[in-house]
């Protein structure tokens, strides 16, 4: 019976991986095509307009081999760098572990929800204030804001997903010999929200990239500095460039994020 | 004659609920014992609280009165002397056939080797070799409620509480579990309680039946099955307590 069952699986491992296959060179292909029509309508478009309105891609592509070639794209993203990665972090971390917190004790959530339903709709911008009083126009700064943005993000996500998680299976690991809350919230709680904890995770690191710009408005040098100087002096083309270099990087960290998780959700 | 402790022993069990039309009676002084080694099963129609007498006995749910004990030890909550099989299999769905069934195990510090060690036999024991490995996704229903067995026994607890385990298969697959069932039963020893609504189930299965009656959930009368095992519906002594139980219900 064993080998039937066996057989069965593998087959369908098969048919469903060949036309997985399938599928992505279809959609690489498409995706292409899309990319060359957008530029062509760019091109076109910018026929018509003075390059300090549109520039060509041309003219971009130039800017941006000359950006890349002093090195200028490299300090300002490593100085975004550095208050992206300690806020993302930072937010990350505190707003898991309140989601779980909240979620799995009904005491803390009595306790917290006023509080946390007046600080939600803050947007982390009208915090700047709070992160130039408390920390000064520098990376701590501009990192306390994007910890922000990642910590609600992170929150919801987390608390929805142990909120979820089903009593049958708390019932079978007390009945196992799990003992105590942190060992539950250890054993069953978190690898069960791990595809919703994992989700806010990815959906934060976005928001965290576009916070990232917003919180050097007031003066932290990074790619957002950049993008408002340029902006500033109408230089669209160096504009497009800085918007094209987070657009990569975001790129590259969620592909390197997806991959992670797709392994720690070999199970789904 | 020495008088023994039983395994398990239901005192006078009753449960009310605060119903939205008044207070329900689920459940009414229901008592019975289960010897060591025994197998019983608790047959009635549904509604006549089989599952709240599941979940009490399991100490999953308090009852309003009476108690169950188990060794002469009152169950409070559930623990490692209660091995529970659902019909939902309710594996964890992170873990492999292997690591579900080390569950809990590991909870109790095995070292390593000598966990591995017990997985293995228990894989072997539940007929899942090769299949150590794969996720409960790629497992069929008869093959996650084994899995959900070998994780029960995993902790040899000193019963064995089955809450309709084969209500999710298939008429074929039913038929292998059970066989499969009693083997391993006779092969460890142990004591197990299985609630289920099929009474050709529970008359193929069980030593004694625990036959409940609804409204409110009590029992009605308990019937011994002693019939040679295997045991075949073709057979006169089945049928006749087949029907005496049908009747009964």
């Amino acid at each position: 019976m064993a080998v039937d069952v066996s057989e069965d699986v593998d087959h369908a491992t098969d048919a469903l991986g060949g036309g997985l296959a399938d599928v992505d060179t279809r959609r690489a292909r498409r995706g292409l095509g899309g990319i060359v029509a957008f530029l062509l309508l760019w091109t076109g478009a910018s026929l018509t307009q003075p390059s300090y309105v549109l520039p060509s891609p041309l003219v971009v592509a130039e800017t941006f081999y000359e950006q890349v070639a002093s090195g200028e794209v490299f300090v300002a993203l490593g100085n975004s760098i550095l208050h992206w990665i300690p806020g993302a972090v930072l937010g990350t971390g505190l707003g898991i572990g309140a989601g779980i917190a909240l979620a799995w004790s009904p005491y803390l959530d009595d306790v917290s929800s006023p509080v946390v339903r007046v600080l939600r709709p803050v947007p982390p911008l009208a915090l700047v204030g709070f992160a130039i009083a408390w920390f000064g126009i520098n990376h701590a700064g501009a990192a306390f804001i994007i910890a922000v943005g990642a910590f609600w993000i992170n929150f919801y996500a987390t608390y929805g997903g142990v909120e979820g998680v089903s009593e049958d299976l708390l019932d079978v690991a007390r009945s196992l010999g799990v003992e105590g809350d942190v060992a539950l919230v250890r054993t069953v709680v978190v690898p069960a929200s791990l595809p919703e904890i994992t989700t806010g995770i990815r959906t934060g690191i976005g928001r965290c990239w576009m916070l990232v710009v917003a919180s050097e408005i007031f003066g932290v040098a990074g790619i957002g500095r950049r993008i408002l100087r340029a902006s500033n002096n109408l230089q669209v083309d160096v504009v497009i460039t800085y918007i094209l270099v987070l657009s990569l990087t975001y790129l590259v960290v969620d592909v390197a994020f997806r991959a992670l998780q797709r392994r720690a959700l070999a199970w789904r | 004659m020495a008088v023994e402790t039983p395994r398990v022993r239901v005192d006078g069990v009753g449960k009310r609920y605060e119903g939205s039309q008044g207070p329900v009676q689920a459940l009414a002084d229901v008592s019975f014992t289960v010897g060591e080694g025994e197998f019983v099963c608790i047959v009635g129609p549904s509604g006549c609280g089989k599952t709240t007498l599941f979940r009490i006995i399991a100490g999953l749910e308090p009852s309003t009165t009476g108690h169950v004990a188990l060794d002469g030890d009152r169950v409070e909550g559930p623990s490692t002397d209660l091995g529970l099989v659902f019909q939902e299999y309710h594996l964890f769905p992170w873990r492999t056939v292997a690591g579900n069934i080390g569950f809990g195990l590991e909870q109790q510090g095995a070292d390593d080797a000598e966990r591995e060690r017990r997985v293995r036999d228990l894989i072997d024991l539940v007929g899942l070799d090769g299949f150590a490995d794969t996720y409960p996704r790629d497992l069929s229903g008869g093959m996650k409620q084994r899995v959900a067995l070998a994780r029960a026994l995993a902790v040899d607890p000193g019963l064995l509480l089955m809450d309709e385990p084969f209500g999710a298969v298939d008429a074929q697959t039913k038929k292998m579990l059970q066989d499969e069932l009693l083997d391993i039963w006779r092969e460890t020893g142990k004591t197990v309680l299985f609630v289920t609504h099929d009474v050709e189930e529970a008359v193929k299965l069980a030593d004694r039946v625990v036959v409940m009656a609804k409204e409110p959930g009590r029992i009605r009368t308990v019937v011994d099955v002693d019939i040679e095992r295997p045991r075949t519906r073709s057979d006169d002594a089945f049928t006749d307590t087949y029907q005496r139980i049908l009747d009964l219900i």
